[in-house]
C-alpha cells in the first residue's frame, strides 16, 4: 500500500498522530520569534505552576504533623516543610484501612465510565447521523437530566433505594453516577460525530463494509479524541462524587474514597488535614498516571491530505 | 428495540415512580407493636464518630451485650460532620424507616425531631432527670415531656495559659488587659484571644459563652436584648478595637482555635474541653492549661455554652424497651467515666466525675464547674432556622460589615417572622 | 482552497431526506437510531424520573416535614409565588447570575488559551496535559478546603505570595470581605474547572485538520485572523458543549461556597443552590424546596436553549 493518505487507506488503517510529520525545521528562531517562543514557554511554566502548586501544598501537608499543618507558611521554613513524617500515611493504611474505599471507588468509577463510553458513543452517533424524529427533544431531556440539582435528587432516591433494598451497596451507585456522566458524554460525542465528514464512512461503505463495521473501523478511530475525552471526564466526574455516596452508603467497608477521606479526617472537632491530604496524594497518583497514559490517545484523528 | 418499546419502558417506570410517591406519602400506622425487652432481637444504634470515640462506643456496646445476651446491637456509622449527620438522620426519618432504633442527637435537635414526630416520648419509661446537671435536661424536652436523655456533655469555656496569666481574669475587661499583657510578655503569641468566628453553628456557641457574663440570655423572642448586644460588642471590639483577636477568626472553627492554643499562639481561647486533652499531649500549653467559665461582668453571671450529645428513640422503632435499656446502660456512671477517660467526652452525670477520673485527667474538675453554668441555645423546633439567622448576623459583625446592634435586631425581626409564619 | 474556509467546505451531514435506498432504508435507519439512543434515555430516566416527579408534586403541595402528621394539601402555585416574592430568592438569583457570567467568561478565556497552548507541539506537552488534569483528580471537598486554607491570612499561601512580591493586599482576610470572598471562590472554582473546559476545547481543536491552517498561512492570513475566521467557527461545537455545561455547573455551584464561606460573610455568598440546600435541610420545607429545585431546572433549560440558539452550527445549503 502506498504511503499516500487516500480515503481508502484511511478507512482501514486506524488514524495515528500526524504530529511527527509536522515538526518544524530545527533552527533557532530569532528576533520577535525568539521573544514569542520565550513568552510561550513562560506561559507553559505558569500554567504548570498554577495547576501543580496546590498539589505541592497537599503533598507537603500530608508529610507534616497536625500542628505544623496549622502553621502553614507561617512556620519557620515558609514554603518548605520543617519536618517530614509519614505518620499520616501509616495512619491512613493501617488504622483507617484506606485500601478498601479506594477499591470501592475504583470499581464504581470504572463501571460508570465503561457504561458511559459505550452508551454515549452509540447515542451520540445516532443523534449525529441517523434520522431520528424528536432528536431535539431527546437532547433536551438528556440535558435536563444532567442539570437536575443533585440536592433535590438525594432525598427521593434515598426513599426509592430504601424500598428496593439497595442501600449500603456500591453497585447501584454506578447507575446513579450516570446522571453526572451521560449528559456531557453524549453531547460531546454527538458533536464529535457530527464533525466527522461523511466521506470517510461512505468510502468504507463503498468498499463493502456494513454500517456497523464502518462505525467500528473508520468512525470510532477517528473519533478517538472525543471518546477518550469523554472517558476521562466520566471517570473523574464519577470518582469525585460525595453527595450520593454519603447518602446511600452506611457501613465503612462500603464507603467510597471521598467519603472515607472526609470521615477519617475528622473527629468531632478536629480536622486532620495531614491524613486527608495523604489520602488525596494516594488517590491522585494513579489518576495522574492514568491520564498521562490516556492523553497520548487524545490526538488528532484526521490526517493531512484526506480531502484531496 | 423499537421506539414504542422504549416509550412503554418509560411509562412503566413513570407508573412505578408515581406509585412510590403515593406510597411514601401515605404514613404508616401511629401505634406500632413493641418487641418485649427480654426477647431476642437486634437493635440499630446510629452514631457518628470513628477513631477513639467509635472504639469506645464499640467497647461500651460489647459491655451492654454481655449484660443483655438477648439483645444484639448493630452500629450505623454516620458522618462525624454534624451537618452531614443531620442530613443522614433526616433522610432516614423522612423515609419512615424503623431503624435506627436508638440515635445520637445533638443537643439542639430533639425539639425539632419531636415536633416532626420522628422520635418518641420517653416519659413512659420514667427517666430520672434529676440525676443530671441542671441545664442539660431542658434541651431534651418538648411540650413538657422528655424526648432525649443527655449522653455526654460539652460545655464551652475560656481556656487560658496559666504560665502567662497567673491569676485568672474575673471580668471581661480584665480578659482584655490580661491578653494585652500576655502578648507583650511572650513573643510566641500571635494573638491574645482565639475564638470560632466562621459562619457555622460553632460561632453561635462561642458567642453564647460570652452572653451570660453581660447579663444577656439567648432566647428566641429577645435576641437583641441589651446584654446580648453588649456581648457581641465585646467580641467585635476584641477584633477591631482592642486588637486582641485577629481578623482571621472569621475563618476559624474549633480545630483551628484548638491548634492556636495548643501550639502556643494564643493566650486565651474559647473552646470545648477536648482542647485540654490535646494540650496535655505536648506543646507550649502542656501543664499550663487553665479552664474557667467566661468571667462575669457587672450584673452578669459566669458564661458557658452547652453542647453535647443526647440519646433518643425512633418513633417508628419496634424495639423501644430494648432501646431504652441501651440508653440506660450508656448513661450509667461507670460507663460514662470509662468513656471520659478514653475519649475526653465529659460525662453528663455528676456522679460520673469520680476521684479516679480527676486523678487521670485533672481538667475534668474544671469541666464540672463549667457544667453548672452551661447555658443552652434556644430550645425550639425551629432552632436550625434561628441559628441560620444568628450565624449570618455574627458572621456579618465579625467581618465588620454590620454593627452588633444592627445585626442582632435584623436577626431578631427575622426570627419573629419565623415564629409567626 | 480559499483562506476563508467555512464549515460549508466540509460537509457536515447530508440533508436528512436524501438517503440512499429511499424510504425503507430511512425507516430502518430511524429504528436503528432509536435503538441506539434508548439506553441513554432509559438509564437517565431510571435515575431522574422519581426525583423529578417527587419534586414537581411537592412543589404544588404544602409539604413541611417538620410538623408531624401534617396533611399534604394542594396549594397550587403558592410555593412559586412565595419564591418569586421573596427577596432572599431574588438576591440569591442575582448573585448566582453574576457569579455565573463572570466565572464562565474568565474561565473560558483562560481555558481557550490553555487549549491553544496544548494544541501546539512542544516538548513536555504530554506532561502539561497530565499536569492540568491533576486539579480535577482532587475531590471538590478537598480542593475547596485546600483553597480555604490558601486564603487564610496567616497560614495561607496567597497573602504570603502577595507579600513576597510586594503587591498590595498582602494582609487581606479574604473570606471576611464580600468582594474578596467572591474572588477567592472564583479562584478555587477556576482552578478546578479551567482544565475541564480546556480539555473539551482541546479535543475540539484536534478535530480541525491541519491543512486548514496551512491554507490560511499560504493565503497570508495573520495568526489572529486565522484564529478568528477559521479556528473559532470550527471550534463552535466544542465551545458550545463546554459553555453549556460549564454555565450550568456555575449556575448550580454549591460545594465550594458551602465549604469556603458557608454563605458568608453575612449572606453575601449564598447562591440559589445554597438556598435550596438550606430549605431542604434546615427548614425541611420540601414543598418550597421542590419549587426552588424545579425553577432551577427551568432556568437551566432556558440557558441551554439560549446557547443552542446562539451557537447553532450553520446548516449546509
Amino acid at each position: 500500500m502506498s504511503a499516500e493518505a487516500t480515503p481508502e487507506a484511511l478507512a482501514v488503517v486506524p488514524a495515528r498522530s500526524t504530529v511527527r510529520r509536522r515538526r518544524a525545521p530545527r533552527r533557532l528562531p530569532h528576533g520577535w520569534a525568539l521573544v514569542r517562543e520565550i513568552l510561550f514557554y513562560l506561559l507553559v511554566l505558569i500554567a504548570v505552576a498554577i495547576s501543580l502548586f496546590p498539589f505541592y501544598w497537599i503533598l507537603r501537608t500530608s508529610l507534616e504533623s497536625n500542628a505544623e499543618v496549622a502553621r502553614g507558611v507561617g512556620g519557620s521554613n515558609g514554603l518548605l516543610p520543617s519536618h517530614l513524617t509519614f505518620s499520616a500515611y501509616s495512619n491512613d493504611f493501617n488504622q483507617q484501612h484506606f485500601l478498601t474505599p479506594l477499591l470501592n471507588s475504583a470499581i464504581v468509577a470504572l463501571g460508570a465510565t465503561a457504561v458511559t463510553v459505550v452508551v454515549a458513543s452509540l447515542a451520540g452517533y445516532a443523534l449525529a447521523r441517523l434520522p431520528i424524529r424528536g432528536a431535539g427533544a431527546i437532547l433536551a431531556f438528556i440535558l435536563i437530566a444532567g442539570f437536575f440539582p443533585v440536592l433535590a435528587m438525594v432525598g427521593p432516591l434515598f426513599l426509592l433505594f430504601k424500598e428496593l433494598n439497595l442501600l449500603d451497596n456500591i453497585y447501584p451507585l454506578i447507575i446513579v453516577y450516570l446522571v453526572y456522566t451521560l449528559p456531557i458524554a453524549t453531547w460531546l460525542l454527538k458533536n464529535f460525530f457530527e464533525q466527522i465528514p461523511k466521506d470517510l464512512e461512505e468510502a468504507a461503505l463503498v468498499d463493502g463494509a456494513t454500517p456497523l463495521q464502518a462505525l467500528r473501523k473508520v468512525v470510532i478511530p477517528v473519533a478517538a479524541p472525543g471518546v477518550f475525552t469523554a472517558g476521562i471526564l466520566a471517570f473523574i466526574l464519577a470518582w469525585n462524587d460525595f453527595t450520593f455516596a454519603v447518602s446511600f452508603l452506611e457501613t465503612p467497608a462500603h464507603f467510597t474514597a471521598p467519603l472515607a477521606i472526609v470521615n477519617f479526617g475528622q473527629s468531632q472537632f478536629q480536622v486532620f488535614y495531614n491524613r486527608i491530604d495523604a489520602a488525596v496524594v494516594i488517590i491522585t497518583i494513579p489518576i495522574a498516571l492514568l491520564v498521562l497514559f490516556a492523553q497520548r490517545r487524545i490526538v488528532s484523528g484526521l490526517t493531512t491530505g484526506s480531502f484531496r | 428495540m423499537s421506539r414504542r418499546w422504549a416509550k412503554r419502558e418509560g411509562l412503566g417506570t413513570l407508573a412505578f415512580v408515581v406509585a412510590a410517591v403515593v406510597a411514601a406519602g401515605c404514613g404508616s400506622s401511629s401505634t406500632t407493636k413493641q418487641v418485649d425487652a427480654s426477647a431476642n432481637q437486634t437493635i440499630v444504634f446510629a452514631e457518628s464518630g470513628l477513631g477513639t470515640e467509635g472504639k469506645q462506643t464499640q467497647a461500651a456496646i460489647e459491655g451492654f451485650e454481655k449484660a443483655n445476651p438477648n439483645i444484639k446491637v448493630s452500629i450505623d456509622v454516620l458522618s462525624p460532620n454534624s451537618t452531614t449527620y443531620l442530613q443522614q438522620l433526616q433522610q432516614r426519618f423522612i423515609a419512615g424507616s424503623s431503624t435506627p432504633d436508638v440515635l445520637e442527637s445533638d443537643v439542639t435537635y430533639p425539639a425539632k425531631f419531636a415536633q416532626a414526630g420522628w422520635i418518641r416520648s420517653l416519659q413512659s419509661f420514667n427517666p430520672d432527670m434529676s440525676q443530671f446537671f441542671p441545664t442539660e435536661g431542658a434541651a431534651g424536652m418538648y411540650k413538657g415531656q422528655v424526648y432525649a436523655i443527655p449522653w455526654f456533655d460539652n460545655p464551652e469555656g475560656l481556656f487560658y495559659r496559666t504560665d502567662l496569666i497567673p491569676t485568672p481574669p474575673t471580668t471581661p475587661a480584665q480578659v482584655v488587659t490580661d491578653a494585652k499583657a500576655a502578648m507583650k510578655k511572650d513573643p510566641e503569641l500571635k494573638e491574645g484571644l482565639a475564638f470560632e468566628g466562621d459562619k457555622y453553628e460553632g460561632a453561635v456557641t462561642s458567642y453564647l459563652t460570652t452572653v451570660a457574663p453581660f447579663g444577656g440570655k439567648l432566647v428566641a423572642n429577645d435576641i437583641d436584648s441589651t446584654g446580648n448586644v453588649a456581648a457581641l460588642t465585646w467580641l467585635h471590639e476584641a477584633i477591631y478595637t482592642n486588637k486582641i483577636a485577629p481578623e482571621a477568626v472569621t475563618g476559624w472553627q474549633e480545630g483551628q482555635v484548638q491548634e492556636e492554643f495548643t501550639s502556643g499562639h494564643t493566650a486565651f481561647a474559647i473552646n470545648y474541653p477536648f482542647v485540654a486533652a490535646v494540650a496535655a499531649e505536648g506543646g507550649p500549653a502542656k501543664g499550663h492549661t487553665g479552664l474557667i467559665p467566661f468571667p462575669a461582668g457587672p450584673g452578669g453571671s459566669p458564661g458557658s455554652a452547652l453542647g453535647g450529645e443526647m440519646l433518643a428513640i425512633n418513633a417508628k422503632s419496634t424495639h423501644s424497651p430494648a432501646s431504652y435499656k441501651l440508653i440506660e446502660y450508656l448513661i450509667s456512671a461507670a460507663v460514662q467515666t470509662a468513656r471520659a477517660e478514653a475519649t475526653g467526652d465529659p460525662p453528663s452525670l455528676p456522679a460520673a466525675y469520680t476521684q479516679a477520673l480527676f486523678a487521670k485527667a485533672p481538667y475534668f474538675k474544671q469541666v464540672k464547674v463549667l457544667n453548672q453554668f452551661a447555658q443552652p441555645r434556644p430550645v425550639s423546633p425551629s432552632y436550625l432556622q434561628i441559628s441560620a439567622y444568628l450565624q449570618s448576623a455574627l458572621s456579618s459583625v465579625y467581618a465588620n460589615a454590620s454593627s452588633p446592634s444592627g445585626a442582632l435586631s435584623t436577626a431578631a425581626s427575622q426570627i419573629k417572622t419565623l415564629e409567626e409564619g | 482552497m480559499s483562506a476563508h474556509a467555512q464549515p460549508a467546505a466540509r460537509p457536515v451531514a447530508p440533508p436528512r431526506k436524501a438517503q440512499r435506498g429511499g424510504g425503507g432504508q430511512a425507516r430502518a435507519q430511524r429504528r436503528l437510531g432509536y435503538a441506539l439512543v434508548a439506553p441513554v434515555v432509559i438509564l437517565l430516566l431510571a435515575v431522574t424520573a422519581y426525583p423529578l416527579v417527587y419534586n414537581l408534586w411537592n412543589s404544588f403541595h404544602r409539604v413541611n416535614l417538620s410538623i408531624a402528621n401534617q396533611p399534604r394539601s394542594f396549594i397550587g402555585f403558592d410555593n412559586y409565588t412565595k419564591m418569586f416574592g421573596s427577596s432572599e430568592w431574588v438576591t440569591a438569583l442575582e448573585r448566582t447570575a453574576a457569579f455565573t457570567v463572570v466565572s464562565v467568561f474568565l474561565e473560558t478565556i483562560a481555558a481557550l488559551g490553555l487549549a491553544l497552548m496544548l494544541n501546539r507541539n512542544f516538548r513536555g506537552r504530554g506532561f502539561l496535559r497530565a499536569a492540568i488534569l491533576v486539579p480535577w483528580a482532587v475531590p471538590t471537598v478537598v480542593s475547596a478546603t485546600l483553597w480555604k486554607t490558601m486564603f487564610d491570612p496567616r497560614a495561607g499561601f496567597v497573602d504570603y505570595l502577595l507579600g513576597g512580591l510586594h503587591l498590595p493586599g498582602a494582609t487581606t482576610t479574604w473570606l471576611a470581605g464580600v468582594w474578596t470572598s467572591w474572588a477567592a471562590i472564583l479562584v478555587a472554582d477556576a482552578w478546578k474547572n479551567v482544565p475541564f473546559i480546556a480539555i473539551i476545547l482541546l479535543a475540539g481543536l484536534q478535530v480541525i485538520p491541519s491543512e486548514v491552517y496551512e491554507a490560511a498561512r499560504m493565503d497570508g492570513a495573520s495568526g489572529w485572523q486565522s484564529f478568528r475566521r477559521m479556528t473559532l467557527p470550527l471550534l463552535k461545537p466544542a465551545l458550545g458543549v463546554a459553555l453549556i455545561f460549564r454555565t450550568l455547573q456555575a449556575f448550580l455551584v454549591f460545594d465550594v461556597i458551602y465549604i469556603m464561606t458557608g454563605g458568608g460573610p453575612g449572606v453575601s455568598t449564598e447562591t440559589l443552590s445554597f438556598l435550596n440546600w438550606q430549605t431542604f435541610l434546615v427548614s425541611t420545607d420540601f414543598g418550597y424546596g421542590g419549587a426552588i429545585s424545579v425553577m432551577l431546572v427551568v432556568i437551566s433549560l432556558i440557558i441551554a436553549a439560549i446557547y443552542v440558539r446562539v451557537l447553532r452550527p450553520e446548516r449546509v445549503a
